[in-house]
Order: structure tokens, then sequence, then C-alpha cells
């Protein structure tokens, strides 16, 4: 009888442990596919910003045309952006060399008033902040869910299934030191039309 | 709260901070806590009404037993059983009324036997209406606003749709969609079941009344209150009080032609196809029967009047049958009333602030900027923010629709009373270069002396209103909301002139029908009517917690005069209220008893009856 007992208690407790290694598994699981969705949700915002490229170049020209130079840096960082690179680090590279000819040339439009103003010019203006945001939102969403996902791979007892089913850890987004280009501010006034 | 937490942002030192993880972790407890209690008080509801409940049933079931008898007889052994649970179910009366002694098994059964049918009964009316209303969601009459898309031409609404965007990106959700509402307000709120079909809907004046970062701030908390399940809760709230309207609803159907419209309600939108219609016909049954919880039904009323009116004998039998069904009606209203108004309605607020607190924390998470969503609520607290239609979906908008148009209305901006002293002084031919309070008190007393002598029929008076109204609309930039009557009609109109009255009549139709309308407006506010309990937190405590997730802004000033004040008025007040409450209560334990009482005998005189009958 009291073996029976025992056998039934150690059955109940092994479909629980069963039960909660499913559901422990599949969390780790849904953590790890959300971390890799983030980081090509970050793929999607950088491609759509070099889709916005061309369009800014077109509206701005008819009012820049002493400023070529700022027009075809962003022409030319778009280009070798769109590119497929061998790896990420060079990837990372020609986006942000791409986010800095973007933002020489929004300082340079900031001594156009006509330029500024026009209607289109703002529109166009608001896309590339909303896609600079997005970006970086992207980048801040992907951090959190590796953060989560690290979190609950480590703590106990989940890190004994990580371990076994091999769930590696993830690393975080960080800002490589190479890639923070200063943008030079022109506080003189030579450019003006 | 510590009285580090009112003083200036200029203040240095060491402050109390807490991270947004820290705060949604905390705020993730409390709701647990609010639930809980939330509990309690739907239970301290549903006890004295199953108790209620259940004797009505078991009387509906038992005439249908005597009428199955009469014509085919029933075993004895049935009405055996009968016999038997009610004499279970008078040990248990027994038992606390005059403290005869009962064993565990009895007691259990007898209570069973009590409370059972009336348990069974709310669950099956709770689960009906959780299917009912479950595609349509929360918010849907909110639909009915003609609520449009942003276009994608106009700065402003193009800014909205990238800022959900972003957000959206940010929490890992799909985009909401967006529905733009022109009106006065400036307010947003989110809609629907759940995170794959939520809907913004947002005035328009939202948007210009705030900048990006506020924008943004506001946008993420709804879409962090969406994450969180927040819908989902409004629906699970929401179900519970409709589930006791339609409880009451059947109760008084056999009374009333409301109630029985509202069934007919419910079962219209049972059948109905396409969702957009359903999410509208379910917000208005479920206004309908979230609000027949109260004592505003006026179907028994209805009932007697009718009765008297046809004083004919068949009525004052009627009257008599029914009279145990009609104090049963009257106690289960009064109980839903009581219970709903001190209960269950300030635990369901206290527990919808929780989450307000939580999607605030998470909308720093979002942002990781505090500062936006701090100065919007701030900025958001000087505005109107009543938006058409805000009824029943009141506690669905970020803050609370409608209150600061209330507070607004007795202290216009020191720049509206330059305008005004300006447009006034204009209208006299003068120009005025001294503004300041003391024109502005002079100035009042003015226009009230003049509108005083324009409703005597000064025609100079009236000339000068209408001169005022243009240069009003002058400064505003165009024209005022409202039309003003000219003048001369108005002269005439007095003196008899009938194309004058009919070229005013619409002007004064419209300005009646605005009055209406508010008045409607502020009578339809739903789940928050009765309630003494707001369902936001208190501006003043969003702002303190939010500054210490880091937002730089200074806080309003507490002034402890108003605390002190409070403390008296409520020591006061407390032992007041303590005694209504505990009459009230003593009335529904009369009540309780005495319908109980009637059904009782209404029972065995029915019994008795289908005996006699049988015996022929």
């Amino acid at each position: 009888m009291e073996t029976s007992i025992a056998v039934i208690a150690f059955i109940v407790a092994f479909v629980i442990f069963l039960v909660w290694m499913i559901i422990a598994f599949n969390g780790l699981v849904r953590m790890r596919n959300r971390v890799r969705n983030g980081w090509s949700d970050i793929d999607v915002q950088l491609a759509r910003r070099h889709d916005l490229v061309p369009n800014l170049v077109e509206t701005a020209e008819g009012y820049l045309q002493h400023e070529r130079s700022v027009l075809d840096d962003v022409t030319q960082a778009r280009s070798q952006a769109v590119v497929p690179a061998a790896n990420i680090p060079q990837r990372a590279l020609a986006e942000a060399s791409l986010t800095g000819a973007l933002s020489r040339f929004f300082v340079r439009v900031e001594n156009y008033p006509n330029l500024r103003a026009a209607e289109n010019m703002k529109l166009l203006q608001e896309q590339l902040t909303s896609t600079e945001n997005r970006i970086a939102f992207a980048r801040q969403h992907y951090n959190d869910e590796v953060m989560n996902y690290n979190t609950a791979r480590l703590s106990f007892p989940r890190n004994l299934l990580a371990g076994f089913f091999g769930f590696p850890p993830a690393t975080m987004f960080t800002a490589d030191p190479n890639d923070r280009e200063r943008v030079e501010v022109q506080l003189s006034s030579s450019s003006r039309p | 709260m510590s009285s580090q937490a009112v003083a200036n942002v200029g203040r240095f030192g060491p402050r109390d901070r807490e991270t947004f993880f820290d705060a949604q972790r905390r705020n993730r407890r409390a709701t647990w806590r609010m639930t809980f209690f939330c509990f309690i008080a739907a239970l301290s509801m549903g006890i004295p009404l199953t108790l209620l409940l259940s004797p009505l049933i078991y009387a509906v079931l038992l005439i249908g037993a005597e009428i199955y008898n009469y014509y085919s007889p029933l075993p004895r052994e049935f009405w055996l059983q009968v016999e038997n649970l009610a004499r279970l179910a008078q040990r248990v009366g027994n038992f606390i009324f005059n403290h005869k002694p009962i064993d565990p098994q009895s007691a259990i059964l007898g209570s069973l036997v009590l409370l059972l049918p009336g348990i069974l009964l709310s669950i099956v009316l709770w689960l009906t209406v959780l299917t009912l209303f479950r595609r349509g969601g929360v918010g849907g009459a909110l639909l009915n606003l003609c609520a449009r898309q942003p276009t994608q031409t106009d700065l402003k609404e193009l800014q909205l749709a990238d800022v959900i965007q972003e957000m959206a990106i940010a929490a890992g959700v799909p985009a909401p969609q967006v529905r733009l509402v022109d009106g006065a307000g400036a307010n947003a709120a989110a809609i629907g079941t759940g995170i794959n079909d939520a809907q913004i809907v947002i005035s328009r004046r939202l948007l210009d009344v705030l900048n990006r970062e506020e924008l943004e701030g506001v946008l993420a908390h709804l879409i962090a209150s969406v994450g969180n399940g927040d819908l989902r809760i409004a629906f699970t709230v929401t179900s519970i009080f409709e589930a006791y309207g339609l409880i009451e609803t059947l109760i008084n159907s056999p009374f009333g032609p409301q109630a029985r419209s509202t069934i007919w309600h419910i079962l219209r939108y049972a059948f109905l196809r396409s969702k957009d219609s359903r999410a509208r016909e379910a917000e208005i049954v479920a206004g309908l029967l979230a609000g027949n919880v109260g004592l505003a039904s006026d179907d028994i009323d209805h009932f007697f009047q009718s009765g008297s009116s046809k004083p004919s004998i068949i009525w004052k039998i009627l009257n008599f049958v029914f009279l145990p069904i009609l104090i049963t009606n009257l106690a289960i209203r009064l109980i839903l009333w009581f219970f709903s108004t001190t209960a269950l309605e300030p635990a369901v607020a206290f527990l919808w602030r929780t989450r307000q607190y939580l999607a605030d924390a998470g909308a720093v998470q979002l942002t990781r900027d505090a500062d936006g969503l701090a100065s919007a609520l701030r900025k958001l607290d000087q505005q109107n923010t009543s938006v058409p239609g805000d009824g029943w979906a009141s506690h669905l908008f970020i803050v609370s629709p409608g209150r600061s148009d209330r507070m607004q209305e007795t202290a216009p901006t020191p720049e509206a009373m330059q305008r005004f002293a300006k447009a006034w002084a204009s209208s006299a031919g003068l120009t005025t270069t001294v503004v300041g309070s003391s024109v502005s008190g002079d100035f009042k007393t003015e226009i009230g002396r003049v509108r005083h002598a324009a409703l005597q029929g000064d025609a100079g008076a009236i000339a000068r209103l209408y001169a005022f109204g243009q240069a009003m609309a002058a400064a505003e930039g165009g024209t005022l909301p409202f039309k003003m009557p000219d003048p001369a009609d108005v002269v005439a109109a007095r003196n008899g002139d009938p194309a004058a009255i009919e070229r005013l009549r619409p002007l004064i139709a419209r300005a009646y029908a605005g009055q209406q309308s508010q008045l409607q407006e502020e009578k339809q506010n739903g789940l928050q009517a009765d309630g003494f309990v707001s369902f936001h937190p208190p501006l003043k405590r969003r702002l303190v917690r939010l500054e210490r997730m880091g937002a730089r802004i200074s806080l309003p000033d507490a002034s402890g005069n108003s605390r002190t004040i409070r403390i008296i008025v409520s020591v006061f007040l407390a032992p007041l209220i303590t005694l209504v409450v505990a009459v009230v209560l003593m009335l529904i334990a009369a009540m309780t008893m005495l319908s109980l009482l009637l059904l009782t005998l209404w029972l065995g005189a029915i019994h008795g009856i289908f005996s006699l009958l049988a015996h022929h």
C-alpha cells in the first residue's frame, strides 16, 4: 500500500517536473526568437532610411545649388550602405557614415530659410527624424529583449535548462566608439545665399 | 509623502529615485492586491444577492414542478427530496437566528442549498455577458465619432503616425490603428480587445496642444497600457457590472418596458454580423445594462402607475400575487446599488489607478524619458479634455475627460483676460494701453452692467455686445464657435417682428441643444457616475512618481492647509458615514428577510393551491 502511494507520488512529481520543463523551455525559445526578431527589426528600419534618402536629395537639389558637396556626400554614403557588406562591423560603419552625412546635411539646411520652410521639406525632415528615432527605438527594444533573455537564461532553475539545451547568451547592441563622427557645425555665415 | 517630494526642482541633494523597472514590478504586485479587493467586493455584493435569488429560482422551479405534477404526477421521491432540502435550509436558518446547534455536514449542505442556485445563475449570466461582448471589446462607442485616419500631408498628423510607429517598435507590438477626432477637447484613449486589434482614438486638439516629446509620452502610455493587457482588464471589469445589470434587467422584465427593450437589444446584438456595428451595439447594450445597476430605473413606478390607472379587480389580484416578487425586486436593486457604490466601484477604481501608474512606468520604459509624459500631463490638466461620447469609456482615456473644463471655466488665464479687455475696449471705440488686474476687475463689472441692460432691451447695450463679439472673433483670428445674433434682429424680435424671430430661432435652438448635449454627457458618465473615487489618479501623484523616475519637473505646490482641512472634515464625517452605512445595511437585511418570508408564504400558497386542484 505504501509503495503504491510512493509510486503515485513519484509519478505525479515527475509529471509536474515535465510540465515545468516544457513551459520553461518554451519560454526560453520565445525570448530567444524575440531577440532575433528585434535584430532584424533594426535592419528593417535601416532599409527604410535607405529608401527615403533619394527623395530627400531630390527635394533639396533645387535649393542647395551651392552645396553640392553635402548632397553628394549623402548620396554616396547611401549607395555604400545599401550594398550588403561582408560583416556586421563594416555594415555598422557604413550606416554610421550615412548618419553623419545626413546630420551635416540638416545642419546646412538650417541656413536656407526657404528650403527649411518648404512644406514638403518639413514633411521629409519629419520622416527622416522619425526614421532615426525608429532605428534608435528598434535598438532599444532589441536591448530590452536581450536583457530579458539573458536574465531568464541565467536565473535558477532555468539556467540548467539553458545549458543543457544550448541557449547561448545574446549580446547587446552598443555604439562603437568609432561610429561617433563629430558633426561640424559651421558658425560662419559664408554659406548664406 | 516626504517633504522632499514637494520641493522645487532647483534643489540639490539626494532624492528618492526609482527605476521604471522597479516601478513596474511594484505596480504589478499592487495589481494583485487590488484584484483581491475587487474579488472580495464582488463577493460581498454577490452573497446577499444569491440569498435572494435562490428562493426566487426555487419558486420558479417549484411552480414549474407543480404545473407538471398537475398533468402527470411526479414520483414521490421528488417531493421527499424537496422536503429534505427545505428542512436542511431551515436548519441553517435556525442555526443563524436561534443558535440551535447543527452538525457540519448539514451546515455545508444547507448553505449550498441556500446559495447554489443563485451562484449558478450569476455565473451563467456572467459567462453569457463575457461571450456576448468579447468580440466588441471596450470603448466601441468612440467609433461613433466619425473618426478619421491621419492625413499624410499635415505635419502634425504625420508626426502622430510616425510617433505611433516608433512607440510600437520600442514596445515590440504591432502598431495600433489611429483614429482622429475633431473637437474641442484634447484627449486620447486606447480601445479594442487586445494588442492585435487595438485602436487609438485621439483628438486633433491634442496634437495642437502638445509638442513631439509630449505626444511621444502620451502615446507611449497608451501603448504600454495596451501591451500590459489593460483592455482585457477593463473588459472583465465592465463585464462584472454588466452581469449584475443583466440580473437586474431580468428581474425587472415582468414589470417594465425599459427592461424588456434592453433584453430585445441584447438578443438583436447577439445576432449581429459585422464587426464595427457589433462594437457600437455592444457599447449601447453595455451602457443599458450597467446603467441599470441602480435605483434609477423607473419600471416599478411605471408598473404601479399603470396599475392605478386600471383599477380593475384583475390588476389588484395581480398586484397581490406578484407582491413577493416586487419586494424581492426592490431588495435586489437596493443591494446592487449599495454594494456597487460603496464596495465594487471604489475597488475597481483603485485597481484601475494602479494600472494607470503601471502604464506611466511603461511609458518611461518605452521613451526612456519621463519629461515628455510629465509635461504632457501638466499641460492637459489646464485644458478642456472632454471628448463627445466619452461616457462609458471615460476610464480608457489618459486623463479624466471633462473635469478640467469645468474647473477652468471659473478662472481664465491672464493672457485671455488681456484679450478680453482689449476686445471690450475696442468695441467701445477706445484703445487701451493699460491692462492688469485692476482693469480686469473693472471691465468684468462693466460687462455685467451692459449685459443686464441688454437683457432689459437697451438697443445700445445690445449693439455693444455684438461689437464685442466681433472684436473677440477678430482677435481669435477667425470666427467664434457660435454665431452671434444680429443686434437689429434682437431689437426687432423684442418688438414682435416675426421675420426677426424666425432668423433668431435656429441660433437659440443650437445654443439650447449645446446645453442639452452637455447635460446629457454629464449624465452619461458611465462607470464613474455615482462613484466618489475617480478612475484616474490625481495629477500630483502621477507627477511625483514620474519625478522619482527621473522627470525634471517642478511639482505643483501642496498646500498644507487643504490637507489639514481634509483630515478635519473626514474626522467629522466618518461617524456620520458609518451611521448611514449601518442604517442602509439594516434596511437591506430587513428587506431580505421580508422578501424571503413573502416568498416562502407564496410558495406555500401555490403548493396549497395546486394540491387542492390535484385533489379535485
